[in-house]
């Protein structure tokens, strides 16, 4: 390619080359005040236009808008295996106002995440409900994640958040926000309840966990970190009433007693129970226990996602928890 | 960094670019300045590899000058033994003791090594000077514009594989020289076509295709889901010559044009037509360094200087296979292509002339067969790929499969990436200048999801 030039040519090329630039500036400029006008995932931030609700299907970002409405005062945290718990229920049998926050495939990390981002928009929130599954007895002070999360939504930095924005799905989010502000589209259940239940038939196989005799001088010894970051949240929000839940799952994949994994979830329910102890209307609920309700197959869509029979009576425990405190019953 | 990350299109590039400016007016500082950016851009990914960079740049260009001043071919054959004793140990020592503990039925030695990244482009960049000062072509040259020439920033990591000779003389040139407007949008020009064949049109066909070799790895692909498999072809093209394409335009703002490397190679309509349109650097490197010296080396007598000829081309090629990376299905697919084309010489030799259109059909659907092999990464998934070619895609996998039919017509139809930007740049045409400038934001718009592709060639 020959790219001699003449020096009029030269200052056309010049000419060229501004252009080039000042449309990649212009657009880069439009798309960041439309980002900043819209506030593509109602994080708050911005969205200077005020278009109200909830315009995103997944829980993930969907939860930035949930967690910070004024109009909920209480809230349910975990993954999937709190999701059946209906918010509508909840609100009916305590006065105060519940909202879904669990969001499917999150593990301690992101919970804390979401818990923080709740009590920062909520001066005063009534109540947290916390599902700890199993998966917060983790042993690993990393905390792992096993999906992708948008940890940049909940941060404390705009920046951080703005630096996400200038994206193909941040755009995608604000096309659908824009949709719902001239009524194109419907929102989203602003109190995040979703059946699972609608998903499948449920079969499945019950798969019983390996027999192994329990060493107790190394369950003695577990650290649970997940729970020790806990603990240092709920520390800073003394007034607000606490229902830790471990969510059931069918019985016969119980870990047997004796068995190291039934020590390990032992130890790992105390450590819970012992957070809330003492802690006004706070209870520790242990579900994941041998019982009428967990025995029977039917109540169950998989080994650890429940039907709403279980939800509903666990929502009743709930409660009656946050009536009662720990001198109400701790299983169903 | 690559070349589709923020930290290279918005920090790197621009900063560098700033730096360089003031370096321009003062011709001793030119080369140094591009070295130690080349430098900073390679330690992105491992600080601990330019100790290896800087070893070879040095090892190498003193063995040239102990040849220069005592004449002695040793210094070379040393060097260059040395130069394929370090990309062997990286790149194939595993490979050789995979094979070795297979033969002997016993585990042997395994390195827990990673390849360093560019290392086969800079083994044969120095090859090239070494092998050409050897033969009396190459003169002799600085440190530092020795050291430019194998880091150079835009080339290093996987080309294109510029020849000393294309190269070496405009190092030290003043970029911002009369006319320099023209070179940059040129090459900005580059930057931002190379970036849609990435983007636009190599990394969704990823998306696509990524898990259906997986499925192939561990079964039979059903459904017909094996007829977009054969859609890498689009997708290694398109994410190579993208990858080229930004290197050159890159190349360009700092004065310095590097060889074009692709040349519409899906149009040909003859297999020794498409090695030619290719990865044509490589394909020179070793046309030049590994097939004609085969070639031309006297073994036997002359009346098998046919069949030397053949073996040299299918040896050419399975080396070339292996040089894509230490597996037999690499070596497989250069010896497939090594045996098409010596049917393709002995056709053109002695067979009819074949219509163009059905010579290109014979070349693409080879190319797209034979790119299974070079995609599945083991014959049991190529094969799951290959039985599952009896079924038809449905309606609705043809439907999902658009972007492969869109790469397969940009493929196709038209022109080499470098004459769509001699169009583009013919004159000074604003409204070309305000639609690439609208297009380079849609790109780091979509780059900004952060899950882009890493450029196939990086792993060779």
């Amino acid at each position: 390619m020959n790219l001699s030039t003449s020096s009029s040519d030269s200052q056309a090329w010049g000419r060229w080359l501004a252009t080039f630039l000042c449309m990649a500036a212009l657009g880069a400029c439009m798309i960041f005040a439309l980002v900043i006008l819209v506030d593509p995932y109602d994080s708050g931030r911005f969205g200077f236009i005020g278009i109200k609700g909830i315009s995103d299907e997944s829980p993930r970002t969907a939860n930035a808008s949930r967690g910070r409405d004024p109009q909920f005062s209480a809230a349910v945290f975990g993954n999937s295996t709190g999701q059946l718990l209906k918010p509508t229920e909840l609100s009916q049998a305590t006065g105060l106002r519940f909202v879904q926050l669990t969001i499917p495939g999150t593990g301690p990390r992101e919970q804390i995440v979401l818990l923080r981002w709740f009590v920062r928009h909520h001066a005063r929130a009534d109540a947290l409900v916390i599902v700890t599954d199993p998966v917060w007895c983790i042993d690993d002070p990393a905390l792992p994640i096993f999906n992708p999360f948008p940890f940049w939504l909940y941060s404390d930095s705009p920046i951080e958040y703005l630096g996400q924005l200038f994206s193909s799905r941040a755009l995608g989010r604000l096309v659908r926000r824009v949709e719902l502000g001239l009524g194109l589209r419907t929102p989203s259940a602003p109190d995040g309840y979703w059946n699972y239940e609608l998903l499948g038939h449920g079969e499945f196989r019950p798969a019983p966990p390996p027999n192994e005799p329990a060493d107790t001088a190394a369950v003695a010894e577990t650290q649970f970190p997940a729970i020790e970051q806990l603990a240092g949240f709920i520390a800073n929000v003394p007034n607000v009433p606490v229902v830790l839940v471990m969510p059931p799952m069918i019985a016969s994949d119980l870990p047997r007693p004796g068995s190291s994994g039934a020590a390990r979830l032992a130890a790992c329910k105390g450590a819970l129970a012992r957070l809330v102890a003492g802690r006004p209307h706070s209870n520790f609920l242990d579900f994941r226990v041998d019982d009428p309700l967990t025995r029977d197959r039917k109540n169950f869509l998989d080994p650890v996602h429940y039907r709403a029979p279980v939800a509903r009576r666990m929502e009743q425990r709930i409660a009656e928890s946050l009536r009662v405190g720990n001198a109400g019953p701790t299983t169903f | 960094m690559l070349f589709n990350d923020y930290a290279f299109l918005l920090v790197f590039l621009p900063a560098s670019l700033v730096i360089y400016r003031f370096a321009d007016p003062h011709p001793q500082w030119r080369i140094g300045v591009l070295v130690i950016l080349s430098f900073v851009f390679y330690s992105y990914w491992n600080p601990l590899f330019i100790i290896l960079l800087a070893l070879s740049i040095t090892v190498n260009w003193l063995a040239a000058r102990g040849y220069l001043a005592t004449k002695r071919g040793g210094f070379i054959t040393g060097s260059i033994v040395a130069n394929l004793a370090v990309l062997g140990f990286f790149k194939y020592a595993n490979f050789v003791s995979d094979n070795l503990a297979y033969l002997f039925e016993r585990p042997l030695w395994h390195f827990n090594i990673a390849l360093p990244l560019g290392i086969s482009f800079f083994t044969f960049h120095h090859i090239m000077y070494l092998v050409d000062l050897r033969r009396g072509k190459a003169p002799d040259y600085s440190l530092g514009r020795y050291a430019l020439y194998i880091s150079f920033f835009p080339q290093s990591i996987a080309g294109p594989l510029a020849r000393w000779s294309e190269v070496m003389h405009q190092f030290g040139r003043q970029a911002y020289a009369p006319g320099w407007q023209r070179q940059f949008a040129v090459g900005v020009t580059f930057i931002v076509i190379g970036l849609i064949e990435k983007t636009w049109l190599a990394d969704p066909l990823g998306r696509l295709l990524d898990p259906i070799y997986a499925q192939a790895i561990h079964g039979p692909v059903t459904n017909g889901n094996s007829w977009p498999a054969l859609g890498f072809a689009f997708q290694v093209l398109f994410d190579f010559a993208g990858y080229c394409d930004v290197a050159i335009g890159v190349g360009l703002l700092f004065g310095v044009q590097l060889p074009y490397n692709f040349n519409a190679p899906l149009r040909s309509t003859n297999l020794q037509d498409f090695w030619q349109r290719w990865h044509i650097t490589l394909m020179t490197f070793l046309r030049d360094y590994v097939f004609i010296p085969l070639s031309n080396v006297k073994i036997g007598r002359k009346r098998y200087r046919l069949v030397q000829h053949f073996s040299a081309m299918l040896l050419t090629m399975a080396l070339c296979g292996l040089w894509h990376g230490a597996s037999w299905t690499f070596v497989l697919w250069g010896a497939l292509h090594g045996c098409a084309l010596v049917i393709v010489s002995l056709w053109r030799r002695y067979g009819p002339r074949l219509p163009a259109l059905l010579g290109w059909a014979l070349t693409a659907i080879f190319v797209l067969l034979t790119c299974v092999i070079f995609r599945a990464g083991s014959m049991e998934a190529a094969m799951n790929i290959y039985r599952g070619l009896v079924e038809l895609p449905d309606l609705e996998r043809t439907l999902r499969s658009v972007p492969i039919i869109i790469a397969a017509l940009c493929a196709f139809l038209l022109p080499a990436s470098q004459d769509i930007v001699a169009g583009l740049t013919e004159r000074p045409k604003t409204a070309i200048a305000a639609v690439l400038g609208l297009a380079a934001v849609a790109i780091l718009v979509e780059l900004g999801d952060r899950d882009a592709y890493e450029f196939v060639y990086f792993q060779f």
